[in-house]
């Protein structure tokens, strides 16, 4: 997993970071720099989701005007610009997916993502490091097979029905399995932070 | 880790957190997702948990490879955002002091806030306001600007979801009336009525107009009823409002101002 701190990416994040906060103060043209700096990731995300060019597009747009209405709902103390509108840009593309708008759903990776090898990792701003090893600590101590499921739910959108469907067994059991799975995660995920 | 769990049975409790973590991971679907939604908007717990989970989550998404969306999404973007500025811009004053523009937003902000009125309207109240006559709002000690914050009515229609959204600023003698997602139905137009505190006459604020954030220049003789208490209704008359020396159509929704 690559979560590789470079020197620009500090820098970055504090120019997005200023953005925001421009933003939020009404300044409409920080929108364009917030663009330029994090549409490769926020498209790439949209697209794993949707596994539609289109679509994605369309969702990408309605991320970034929705991001213009209400910039002030974020809130710079407690999360990192970049995870913020990584969750702001996958939780719209959920929405898109789940509202009925989008017909196909995620395709597999190999098709929803042309640009995989192309893509220079130099301009993607990346979710900080440390709290990177940490969720994916706690993922991996989870089952395999939990684990899976979880990434699956996480990276293609799948519902638990899809999920108990593509595994063969009944809803209820899928349901408890992520939901332990869940459970073990957020144990995890707190005894780090008291830590 | 032990292998894997073979056994639904067993009791995992779906309690909130559970059902933020759900959320967040993109599982819940129809009226669990709907139910949800309403539950972030009303408990700051469940909302911050939700956020912590995304919080949490957001890491992930560095595993998925970025793409290049085409130009047009950005000319897209621009667009969108262009064609709500220009909403608000009949009223917008051209060479407002950019110092000024960035303190009285934080107030526009606030009112937002609390009255909850649509960004739109509160664009088109910071432009207003910059009209009031004869001075700087921004040097204006606190006790003034508190003598002169709008005064805010929302008003509901029926169990649609719709509402006007109505800003009276005491100073510019000037209303703003937004009543987004109103459709005109071209038989009907719906007539704004002040309903003066001290139980006088009905006076008719005219006609809204559907969809747009229209600013109204307020006669004194309107003004003057125009106080805490103060009501509105909005009723259905026939296109071009109500004709004279007819009653007024149905009564479809009302509200009261409050200072904010």
């Amino acid at each position: 997993m690559a979560a590789r701190p470079r020197p620009s990416s500090d820098e970055a994040r504090e120019a997005l970071r200023d953005a925001m906060a421009r933003l939020a103060d009404g300044d409409a043209a920080a929108l364009e720099e917030i663009y330029r700096a994090t549409r490769v990731k926020l498209f790439g995300i949209c697209l794993r989701i949707l596994g539609d060019r289109k679509e994605a597009e369309d969702a990408l747009q309605d991320v970034y005007v929705n991001l213009w209405q209400r910039a002030d709902r974020y809130d710079p103390t407690r999360a990192s610009p970049i995870a913020w509108l990584a969750a702001f840009a996958r939780n719209r593309a959920i929405d898109r997916l789940r509202t009925g708008k989008v017909r196909g759903g995620a395709v597999p990776v190999e098709e929803a993502a042309p640009l995989a090898d192309e893509t220079p990792l130099a301009d993607m701003l990346l979710v900080d490091a440390e709290q990177a090893a940490q969720i994916h600590k706690c993922l991996g101590a989870l089952d395999d097979r939990t684990q899976g499921h979880i990434r699956a739910a996480f990276f293609d959108g799948k519902t638990y029905a899809q999920l108990a469907e593509a595994a063969d067994v009944p809803l209820g059991t899928m349901k408890s399995w992520i939901r332990r799975g869940l459970q073990r995660l957020r144990t995890c995920l707190e005894a780090s932070e008291a830590a | 880790m032990s292998g894997p769990e073979n056994t639904p049975e067993d009791g995992v409790t779906r309690d909130d957190p559970m059902i933020a973590a759900e959320w967040a991971l993109g599982l819940l679907e129809g009226e669990e997702l709907l139910a949800a939604r309403g539950k972030y908007a009303t408990d700051p717990d469940f909302a911050w948990r939700k956020e912590w989970w995304d919080d949490w989550f957001a890491p992930l998404t560095d595993g998925i490879a970025g793409a290049e969306p085409g130009d047009q999404v950005w000319d897209g973007i621009s667009a969108r955002i262009a064609a709500q500025q220009a909403t608000a811009a009949p009223v917008a004053l051209p060479d407002a002091p950019a110092s000024n523009v960035v303190a009285l937003e934080a107030r526009v902000r606030r009112w937002q806030w609390v009255a909850g009125i649509s960004s739109m309207a509160a664009a088109v109240a910071l432009a207003l306001f910059m009209f009031a006559p004869g001075r700087s709002p921004v040097d204006a000690p606190p006790a003034q600007i508190a003598a002169t914050a709008p005064m805010v009515a929302t008003v509901p229609i029926g169990e649609t979801g719709l509402r006007l959204d109505v800003t009276y600023i005491p100073e510019s003698e000037k209303m703003l009336v937004a009543a987004i997602g109103l459709t005109a139905d071209g038989v009907h137009d719906h007539e704004l009525w002040l309903v003066p505190a001290d139980g006088s006459a009905l006076q008719s604020l005219g006609v809204v107009a559907p969809g747009e954030v229209r600013s109204m220049a307020l006669p004194a003789a309107v003004t003057a009823k125009l106080g805490d208490g103060a009501s509105l209704v909005l009723t259905r008359e026939p296109i071009g409002g109500k004709p004279q020396g007819v009653d007024a159509g149905p009564v479809v929704a009302k509200g009261a101002f409050n200072r904010v």
